[in-house]
């Protein structure tokens, strides 16, 4: 039964990450009164990369071969530690929340490493910025840990599953994983997905090297991260209690609003992108300063149980 | 001041100067000719005098019929609305001059493009690597620009030498000529330590053509779309620049209509140019909702160009003594109904991002040219008047303009904030110029000008959306062009790029650049 949950959560993610980019450059678009690709651009993106060669840099070494599968399985290593289709964790004993914070790191780490690997300039500097903003990164997200961890007196992942009142602390610290969330998918104001500039890009520059079918592996990560931050950040300010009845209309209705929640962080993360200009490199400090603020903020409420 | 002040003048300065020749063939237009050995005092003097950048340095073949190359050197009086240009005369044997570049650093790129495209070595000075020519791919002793060049003779490949920067920790970071973007081609080498930009060092001249030689040996009507085609988001600019120099030599004044609509041609070019730029300003931070919105407004000029042209870049709208378009009651109902929309729609945009803190916050700061190098660089146009040089060839030389009362933008911190700014009053004042220029308009007859050049040589400039645009023509007395120098704003401004974002980090050059927005194929011609 566990077995089918854990391939069940990743067939889940797998199959439903790619259409929140989708989806959030199609309201970007929108907005900005174009119609762009389809919500399923995406999809055939990776079609398309897994169907095609590779060019690999000649300077190359197996650490550029290895980079993207040690970033794909540690993602999906995350995406079994938290508790999706059921209450529980399907693998909590594998780690607890904290054990989030690293998996992540382990996947950046390699990534860096690639990056450096192929000797471009580009790749040194996309290392070199993913770096700097991921030790402001650790820090914050590591409190936002803490702080949930506080309130519900455990690390494991289930305990905040399922119903729960929403505290200050709660409220605090989603809006710190939010600000995470937009350093950590690349997005504006942190960095910008969309643009053409090597110079200015950061996880971008990073993978410039990359084609084909690791290209195609990278972006799947990227996508699943994208879903699990989207998730947590769901699962702490819109709390839904678990599934109870197996009665079709109430199922449809759970489900909905299950999809809905995430739905609203995706807009919400467009409405961000589309209205404000992308920061100087080193003003980035200052916003996830600004996270760690909160986090901090967080904790303290937690402490004090508002 | 006329032909005699000028000599005076420059008399006052240094007591040595004999002008061997001068004349003075268009009203705007000094020609003196001067001794080689005095050459160097003499523009140094008038640089002084006229408190004005080498605006032209350029060389000409005439072996043929005197036996001598020619090198020109062109001062504008900025205040005196005169252009004065002194030249000399060099033995075709082991042929060189002294540099001026030492004492005048806006000579030294026009200097390095004589020695590359005539064999004249500028003696003295430091930095005579070759701009256009690739030392790669074109061998040495191949002066393309000599009239008996025919086609390249094999020899000796060179090395291009990029200037290092030592020390520990720098980094050099080479970027093109290939990048990601649909834009030109060329090579950026920088030097870095960590982020901030140490030094920059743009390596252009990917997109070189022989534009200059292509000129030579055709007729006016070829040439006039051969300069269309020079640079192309300034193809009226370059074209009129173009056709005032032939209309000079021929002597052809056009009516006051026609200088209207010409006014009113180059300010829609100059609309969509600086539309385009601060939406690409702004994409260049990210900042994607008014990018999109200015590039709406972008396609409404567009398409106002194409309805009244025929042509959304308004080609094949020149003519010798006119424009070959004619804008009747209709098209004037249109034009200034358009121009409402666009008016509306942009102050809407101006107000999207002043009301942006974010967005403000990048483009503040960044990107600073001081007027003190925007001076000693030459760099002119848009990127000068935002860093304080108050140069329009529209307040210079008004035409036209002095009734409509043109007000020239003009800022002082040079930063990206301040060429945005200028990009801003421009756009408003260039509505307010199309507004007043078509209420003047009246159906007329066209000038009726055969497209016979005589013989002779003229200057034409421009003030294009980038800065002027000059052209310096001669016949021959068949009337096909013997010589045609183009310098387009680019070709002084790009050094202004390098110094502007000196102390910037990597990831705001591409801001930086945009700022100043020069063209590729401008400068490499």
């Amino acid at each position: 039964m566990k077995i089918l949950m854990i391939i069940l959560q990743l067939i889940l993610f797998i199959a439903a990450a790619p259409f929140l980019s989708g989806l959030i450059a199609k309201i970007k678009n929108n907005i900005r009164l174009r119609q762009g690709p389809s919500i399923f651009q995406p999809y055939y993106n990776l079609a398309k990369l897994f169907s095609k060669g590779e060019v690999v840099s000649q300077t190359a070494s197996w650490i550029f071969w290895v980079a993207p599968f040690v970033l794909i399985s540690s993602t999906l290593a995350a995406a079994v530690l938290i508790p999706v289709l059921i209450l529980a964790s399907p693998m909590h004993q594998m780690g607890d929340f904290l054990a989030l914070v690293f998996i992540f790191s382990l996947g950046r780490f390699f990534l860096a490493l690639a990056a450096l690997d192929t000797g471009s300039s580009f790749g040194g500097m996309g290392s070199s910025r993913e770096m700097f903003i991921s030790s402001l990164v650790e820090p914050a997200l590591c409190l936002v840990v803490f702080s949930i961890s506080l309130q519900f007196n455990s690390t494991d992942i289930s305990a905040f599953s399922g119903m729960h009142a929403l505290s200050v602390s709660c409220i605090v610290s989603a809006i710190a994983l939010f600000l995470i969330t937009i350093a950590e998918t690349s997005r504006v104001p942190v960095d910008n997905q969309e643009t053409h500039l090597e110079l200015t890009m950061v996880h971008e520059a990073m993978i410039l090297e990359y084609s084909g079918r690791s290209l195609a592996i990278i972006e799947m990560a990227a996508y699943i991260k994208q879903m699990i931050l989207f998730f947590l950040i769901a699962q702490i300010i819109f709390p839904i209690a678990a599934l109870e009845t197996v009665e079709p209309a109430q199922t449809i209705f759970w489900l909905l609003w299950y999809l809905a929640r995430i739905i609203i962080i995706a807009i919400s993360v467009a409405l961000v992108e589309v209205s404000v200009a992308k920061m100087r490199l080193f003003r980035v400090a200052d916003f996830l300063g600004f996270a760690f603020v909160l986090g901090i903020i967080a904790v303290v409420c937690a402490i004090l149980g508002v | 001041m006329d032909c005699s002040e000028i000599i005076s003048a420059l008399k006052s300065k240094f007591p040595d100067f004999v002008a061997l020749a001068s004349s003075q063939d268009h009203p705007d237009e000094l020609r003196l000719k001067v001794d080689p050995r005095i050459f160097k005092d003499t523009a140094l003097a008038l640089h002084k005098i006229l408190s004005s950048p080498v605006m032209m340095l350029f060389a000409l073949d005439e072996r043929r019929e005197r036996g001598v190359f020619v090198v020109n050197g062109v001062f504008c009086g900025f205040r005196s609305s005169q252009w004065v240009m002194v030249s000399m005369d060099i033995p075709q044997d082991n042929p060189g001059f002294e540099t001026l570049a030492k004492s005048m650093h806006s000579a030294s790129l026009f200097e390095r493009e004589i020695q590359e495209m005539f064999g004249i070595e500028p003696r003295g000075n430091p930095d005579l690597r070759r701009l256009k020519l690739h030392d790669e791919v074109w061998p040495q002793a191949n002066f393309p620009l000599r009239k008996d060049f025919q086609k390249v003779q094999p020899g000796n490949l060179g090395e291009y030498k990029f200037g290092r920067v030592d020390g520990e920790g720098i980094f050099e970071v080479p970027v093109g000529p290939v990048h990601a973007g649909i834009i030109g081609p060329g090579h950026f080498r920088f030097s870095v330590a960590g982020e901030p930009i140490i030094n920059l060092e743009p390596r252009l001249g990917f997109t070189h053509r022989g534009a200059e030689k292509l000129f030579e040996g055709k007729s006016y009507l070829e040439a006039l779309k051969l300069s269309e085609c020079v640079c192309g988001d300034s193809v009226f600019s370059h074209s009129l620049a173009f056709t005032r120099a032939a209309e000079k030599i021929s002597g052809i004044s056009i009516i006051s209509q026609a200088a209207y609509l010409r006014a009113i041609f180059l300010e829609l070019e100059r609309l969509y140019n600086h539309v385009n730029d601060i939406g690409g300003i702004a994409l260049d931070v990210g900042f994607s909702y008014p990018s999109a919105y200015a590039s709406i407004i972008k396609e409404a000029i567009l398409q106002l160009n194409e309805k009244l042209t025929a042509s959304r870049y308004l080609k094949n709208v020149n003519a010798l003594g006119g424009v070959s378009v004619e804008i009747n009651e209709s098209k004037k109902t249109l034009l200034l109904g358009s121009l409402e929309q666009i008016k509306r729609d942009f102050n809407e945009l101006v107000e999207i991002l002043y009301s942006s803190g974010s967005f403000m916050d990048r483009v503040d700061t960044a990107g600073v040219l001081i007027k003190k190098t925007a001076e000693d660089l030459g760099v002119l146009g848009l990127a000068g008047r935002a860093s304080g040089v108050a140069i329009d060839l529209r307040k210079c030389f008004p035409g036209v303009y002095k009734e409509a009362k043109f007000k020239m933008a003009l800022e002082e911190s040079g930063d990206v904030l301040a060429r945005l700014r200028v990009r801003i009053f421009e756009f408003v004042e260039s509505c307010r110029l199309i507004e007043e220029f078509g209420g003047k308009l009246s159906s007329c007859d066209k000038n009726k000008v055969g497209p016979i050049l005589k013989e002779g040589c003229a200057l034409g400039y421009v003030e294009g959306w980038r800065g002027p645009i000059l052209y310096w023509l001669k016949t021959d007395p068949a009337g096909m062009i013997a010589r045609c120098k183009i310098v387009d704003p680019s070709f002084r401004n790009w050094q202004g790029l390098a110094y502007a974002v000196l102390g910037n980090i990597i990831p705001d050059f591409p801001l930086c650049n945009k700022s100043f927005d020069l063209s590729y194929s401008g400068n490499d011609l």
